[in-house]
């Protein structure tokens, strides 16, 4: 943040970090204890925290690589589940008429989420082009927090029209797959919860390898780490945003559409997997996309940690009030890096 | 409120006119906010219930101004630091008897202070971090209120005593309209001092604030906590006119309407803010009363204005005006021009 040479602004952290990091290891041996003592919490981690990734992933994405703390990023969720929604409900009915399709039940929830990636795609390359883009071209100065509140704008713009245009009553599913449970470490989990954590693992992984060994994937890295000479190595920056942003919409939708049978679609869905987002990209760090998927495990256990034990109600609260001590104590985020971005000067 | 170098002593003289053009006007703003509940249709309880309304939002999107505006840091958790001021009083009233007049102040002070806290943590952190963090205590102190329900009856709603003896809206019309005069005299009395100057310089540049000898972190968090406390001070009117607390006072959501109207005004100018959120909030009740129907439509109308007013008009309506202003004085020293060349 500032040059060490002051000593009033090195960060009061950084005098304490072995302390700090005796706090966070018993922290965490704490946790992973109540974890294993109740194998059922170790479960709803790994499911809720897969799909808290995807959301993670692509917001740090976004950050990362155009500066923008896109608060708009829950109703990609919310656009997701609602596609996801309207592609599915014709082919649950389809397969209640034919109960003996087989292949129509294991394929049937597919389409939906294919359809929301790619609906969500097309919006965030919209937004690029449409709002991002003139904004860029007009001014770059408080390029953040003039962003952060278009976002704002975009996100009350599209809740409000969900709630105008489609209702505001909630359209979900109970489930995907209609199928007995499996036992997971003698915990009982439904397929839709699996496959979740399937659909989000692969997924993550497909975007990982996309990041680290594809050409594209280089070429967003690099304009990450300095767009001046991204752009000098011949890199075309407004493609870069478009598919940065176009990729992160889509992880946002896909996430929608495959929790959509615990979460159902209504104007406001896109609240909570906002500010869980959000809490996983500070815990993380901003920008940091590796660091966002390991975040997302750690909310994901803290949530669950606080449902068994503390109660429902407690799931915002706990968390936060954890966050924030965190934070205090390392404010770049737990894997913040020293390298810096543009956006920080 | 930046004016031109001063070098001349005929452009001294159209400053002075302009200084004085810009207090008659303001006095015929004030003039008409005064009157304005005896003029048709406002001379209705109904339509006076919206001028508290927008009197209030006015004073909110001011404070919020004086954050974002200024040091160019959004007040994330803003509907939860009103919200605070308002349980704060009226807790104080519903269980120890105090009066509202002075539960109010309370309000203030413990909005305060929570702001302090909440600023002494962030706001040496960059921005982004700042308005994400005081998001992050707005959604913690919602939570709070919400599942303390022993003593805030969580979402069942506290129902408050009112701040006066009646529940005609005409009075309370006038007691918001001083509350808005107050918070924009402090306000921009700050702006204009010494203070107000630090304000600005580190909203524009960091370093170069630090290297002029500013110390950023003392003046952010000096003014992250008076605009906090006004948000209190403001929440505790709410509270003692409507009556009735639920936590979704502090939905992030309201957070965002007042940053719409504070940015539609026109951030960095206090008065933009105060004087856009009359017609805004007036026709938005207007909107919801006409199309009851179809809720969110006045919440689109704020998304695009938002949008629009990011995009392609930063100055919002104060920079409008002030561009009129700019553009009538140039002329008048072109006239005046003519006129001795004649």
């Amino acid at each position: 943040m500032t040059p060490a040479t002051n000593l009033r602004a090195v960060p009061f952290a950084r005098r304490y970090l072995t302390f700090t990091w005796l706090v966070l290891g018993v922290a965490a041996a704490v946790m992973v204890a109540a974890a294993l003592f109740q194998p059922s919490i170790l479960v709803d981690t790994f499911v809720t925290g897969g799909m808290w990734a995807l959301m993670a992933a692509g917001l740090a994405l976004v950050f990362g690589v155009m500066n923008i703390p896109n608060f708009a990023h829950g109703e990609l969720f919310l656009i997701g589940s609602l596609v996801g929604f309207t592609v599915f409900s014709p082919i649950q009915e389809a397969i209640l008429e034919n109960p003996d399709a087989t292949l129509l039940k294991v394929i049937g929830p597919f389409p939906g989420m294919i359809a929301a990636a790619l609906v969500g795609a097309a919006v965030g390359v919209g937004l690029e082009v449409l709002l991002f883009r003139p904004l860029r071209r007009r001014s770059r100065e408080q390029w953040v927090m003039n962003t952060f509140l278009l976002t704002a704008g975009v996100s009350v713009l599209i809740v409000n029209a969900d709630r105008l245009l489609i209702g505001n009553d909630f359209r979900g599913i109970t489930r995907y797959w209609d199928v007995r449970p499996i036992q997971v470490l003698g915990v009982s989990i439904s397929v839709d919860r699996a496959m979740v954590f399937v659909i989000a693992i692969s997924t993550i992984v497909v975007f990982s390898l996309f990041l680290q060994r594809t050409r594209i994937g280089r070429a967003i890295r690099a304009v990450a780490q300095d767009e001046a000479g991204a752009q000098m190595a011949g890199i075309d920056l407004n493609r870069i945003f478009m598919l940065t942003l176009g990729l992160s919409s889509a992880l946002a939708a896909l996430a929608g559409a495959s929790l959509l049978f615990m979460f159902p679609s209504f104007p406001d869905a896109g609240v909570q997997p906002l500010y869980l987002a959000w809490y996983v990209v500070i815990l993380a760090g901003l920008g940091n996309v590796q660091g966002a998927i390991a975040g997302a495990f750690i909310v994901a256990l803290l949530q669950t940690l606080t449902v068994y034990y503390v109660g429902v109600g407690w799931v915002d609260v706990l968390p936060t009030a954890f966050i924030i001590l965190i934070l205090l104590f390392k404010p770049s985020g737990l894997f913040g890096s020293a390298v810096k971005g543009i956006w920080e000067q | 409120m930046t004016s031109e170098p001063v070098t001349t002593f005929r452009s001294r003289l159209v400053a002075r006119s302009v200084a004085q053009r810009r207090r008659a006007l303001a006095a015929a703003v004030l003039a008409v906010a005064l009157v304005l509940p005896f003029v048709p249709p406002f001379d209705s309880q109904d339509y006076q219930r919206w001028l508290v309304g927008a009197a209030l939002m006015a004073a909110m999107a001011t404070a919020f101004d004086f954050t974002a505006g200024y040091i160019n840091i959004v007040n994330f958790g803003f509907a939860a630091f009103v919200g605070l001021g308002g349980y704060t009083s009226g807790l104080l009233a519903v269980e120890l008897g105090i009066s509202p007049w002075i539960g109010i102040f309370a309000g203030a002070v413990v909005a305060g202070f929570v702001g302090l806290l909440t600023g002494m943590l962030t706001l040496r952190l960059r921005g982004i971090y700042a308005a994400v963090m005081a998001w992050f205590v707005g959604l913690a102190v919602m939570g709070l209120v919400r599942n303390l329900p022993d003593i805030t009856r969580g979402s069942l709603g506290l129902n408050v005593p009112l701040l006066l003896a009646t529940s005609d809206n005409l009075p309370y019309y006038y007691v918001i309209l001083a509350m808005l005069l107050v918070t924009l005299a402090v306000l921009m009395l700050v702006i204009r001092s010494h203070i107000g100057l630090a304000f600005r310089a580190i909203g524009q540049n960091v370093q170069a604030a630090r290297a002029s000898g500013i110390n950023p972190t003392r003046y952010l968090v000096l003014n992250f906590t008076l605009a906090c406390a006004f948000a209190g001070w403001l929440g505790g009117f709410y509270a003692h006119y409507y009556g009735i607390l639920t936590p979704d006072v502090m939905l992030t959501s309201h957070t965002v309407e007042v940053l719409a109207v504070a940015y539609i005004g026109g951030r960095g100018s206090l008065w933009g803010p105060a004087i856009i959120a009359f017609p805004l909030s007036i026709g938005v009740e207007a909107l919801r009363t006409q199309f009851a129907t179809l809720p969110g439509l006045h919440l689109v109308l704020y998304g695009l204005l938002l949008i629009a007013v990011m995009v392609y008009w930063p100055g919002g309506a104060a920079g409008l005006l002030r561009s009129i202003e700019a553009r009538l004085v140039r002329r008048r020293a072109d006239r005046t021009e003519e006129n001795r060349a004649a």
